[in-house]
């Protein structure tokens, strides 16, 4: 629907500059764009549904299934990677920085973790590149054909930069949830009871503290896949991000919608897992629902 | 004031951003015989006896030196400043008079419009918001504004390249307000205050203009200061993917942009100077709306 304001349609770039009104007049009714945009809208969403975009504006006219099919998988890698190193870094730092609570350790997380969330990842990027592509000269600036080095070479800069935020985030949420769970009864009640410190940390404390942790995992996902956009242009990785926002500059709208669309589709489908999620891991939500 | 001094953080933040205000404001007016329009190269540079349009900082006069191309980068930080500025009051404004209205409406009006405006809300969060920024900037050219909102000729040229960022952002930005003006609005309609106004006969209308807003609006233009880092953040973000505001006019993130993907060894300061005040507007809105959020909600404060 989005793409019915857009300026000069697809019909005056595929005439070029010069064509006369006529000609823009026939290819926009070839490509049946002259029609009323209701009428548009529905045919483009009956045809998205049986998984039809159509075809790209510019270039080879390539379909635009195809062409998410190719970036699709390159930018899940890079979100998926993400989101496991955010999650797990997070996590680690939260629970650490919840167990030695205003002390030495919990300060620098938080001081670390405030950087993470406050430092845009477009700031990062570029001198995060500086230090290790270009001083230290051990990784590479941005992505290349043949790859000798393989993928996770290529992607290990852009997986630190994209998951920094995400992981701070999960930092914070998980020492505020530690802490407010390390205050509880059964906590001071396993202690008396003499149950090993780290136990009790993991399989007491941390058991408890992580739900919220889990939701906030699949929202923070909105970020990645934002983040991605941004750090796929800044590292010149070819997926989807990178070909939307190419898109967007060439006003190829089949592309941006049908990448809009399955992006916004991926994190829809991404929080319903988490919700679906929460239940196996907390037997009171798993109870409360038969 | 003494409340503010006991936070640091909150005083350092507000000292920056009065420094960050003038500086947008007097700087690019400031002509001291050195100061170039931002769009415009030095002609000492771009003709300088070596023939190159790169100046470092300090050379010539020019405080952080030039460009790859020769434009005074402190005009340049200076005019990004505005932009950063100026999308991100505006949006805040936008979103704060739409976000009120919505949250307003959501608790006073009859049920077949306020169940509506909820789900609407609600469906607002159910999408990523640069995404849709991203879909929306592609989208709204200024021309279009131009012609479907004809009051927007009053924009000054050099700032109608910025009105689809503006439009974009503030489109994704009010349903965090409404949802907070709900929330706070339920809290505060059925106090004694109110009840007791509402028993001497006032009218809605007069009861949420005169009652219940003066309450909750300092908490809410508190957490709108938080909101205002995200949008410029999301404006320098957009300009960074080369969709926000477009070259020639300069905005910190494509200054970012420009400097990342020239040669970045021989131009370090061209990429700090914009990341590093970015950075630092970024956290002192964080800062002061966190500080006066606290200030102004005595719960926290506890």
């Amino acid at each position: 629907m989005a793409g019915e304001a857009a300026p000069g349609d697809a019909a005056t770039i595929e005439a070029g500059e010069k064509a006369s009104q006529q000609d823009v007049e026939r290819i926009r009714h070839q490509m049946g764009l002259d029609r009323p945009w209701p009428v548009r809208y529905v045919e483009t969403v009956v045809h998205a549904a049986q998984g039809d975009f159509g075809k790209s504006y510019t270039g080879t006219k390539e379909p635009v299934g195809t062409i998410i099919a190719r970036t699709l998988p390159l930018t899940a890698l890079l979100a998926m990677l993400s989101i496991v190193v955010a999650s797990g870094v997070g996590i680690l730092l939260g629970t650490i920085s919840g167990v030695y609570r205003n002390k030495a350790p919990d300060r620098l997380i938080l001081t670390v973790s405030t950087l993470g969330v406050t430092i845009p990842t477009f700031v990062l990027a570029p001198v995060l590149v500086y230090i290790f592509a270009v001083k230290l000269n051990q990784l590479p600036v941005s992505w290349r054909v043949d790859r000798p080095e393989g993928d996770f070479f290529y992607l290990l800069l852009p997986v630190l930069i994209l998951s920094a935020r995400p992981a701070a985030l999960i930092a914070r949420l998980t020492r505020a949830s530690m802490i407010e769970t390390l205050q509880q009864e059964f906590i001071r009640t396993a202690i008396a009871k003499g149950v090993p410190r780290l136990r009790l940390y993991i399989r007491h404390a941390l058991r408890n503290a992580i739900l919220p942790v889990v939701t906030a995992i699949g929202t923070t996902f909105g970020i990645l896949l934002t983040g991605s956009f941004i750090i796929e242009t800044a590292f010149t990785i070819p997926g989807l991000g990178m070909r939307t926002i190419e898109a967007i500059k060439a006003l190829d709208m089949p592309v941006v919608q049908a990448a809009v669309f399955v992006t916004g589709a991926l994190f829809i489908l991404i929080n319903t897992v988490v919700d679906m999620l929460l239940p196996l891991l907390d037997p009171r939500i798993r109870e409360s629902q038969v | 004031m003494k409340r503010i001094l006991k936070d640091p953080l909150l005083a350092i933040g507000i000292v920056f951003l009065t420094l960050l205000f003038l500086f947008a404001i007097f700087m690019p007016t400031i002509r001291t015989g050195q100061l170039q329009p931002p769009n415009e190269p030095r002609f000492d540079a771009v003709f300088s006896p070596i023939g190159k349009p790169f100046l470092t900082p300090g050379e010539k006069g020019a405080t952080f030196g030039t460009d790859d191309i020769g434009r005074d980068v402190l005009a340049r930080l200076a005019q990004g400043a505005r932009v950063s500025l100026v999308v991100g009051l505006t949006v805040q404004i936008l979103a704060l008079f739409f976000g009120m209205l919505m949250g307003v409406l959501g608790v006073f009006a009859p049920k077949w419009i306020r169940v509506p405006l909820l789900r609407l809300t609600d469906a607002m969060f159910a999408f990523p918001d640069i995404l849709l920024a991203i879909l929306l900037v592609a989208t709204l050219s200024p021309q279009y504004l131009l012609v479907r909102l004809p009051f927007l000729k009053v924009v000054p040229d050099e700032w109608i390249g910025i009105l689809p960022v503006v439009a974009a952002l503030s489109i994704t930005a009010w349903p965090s307000i409404a949802r907070l003006v709900k929330v706070q609005v339920e809290s505060v309609k059925d106090r004694e205050f109110v009840v007791a106004s509402r028993a001497a006969g006032a009218s809605t209308p007069y009861l949420v203009v005169k009652h219940i807003l003066p309450q909750v609006l300092p908490l809410i233009l508190a957490v709108s200061m938080v909101e205002m880092a995200g949008t410029v953040l999301a404006e320098s973000a957009l300009s960074f993917i080369g969709i926000g505001v477009q070259a020639p006019n300069p905005s910190w993130g494509n200054m970012i942009n420009n400097a990342r993907s020239g040669d970045i060894t021989a131009h370090l300061s061209l990429l700090m100077l914009p990341c590093i005040l970015l950075s630092l507007t970024i956290f002192a809105l964080n800062f002061v709306g966190d500080g006066l959020q606290s200030l102004f909600d005595p719960k926290a404060r506890g």
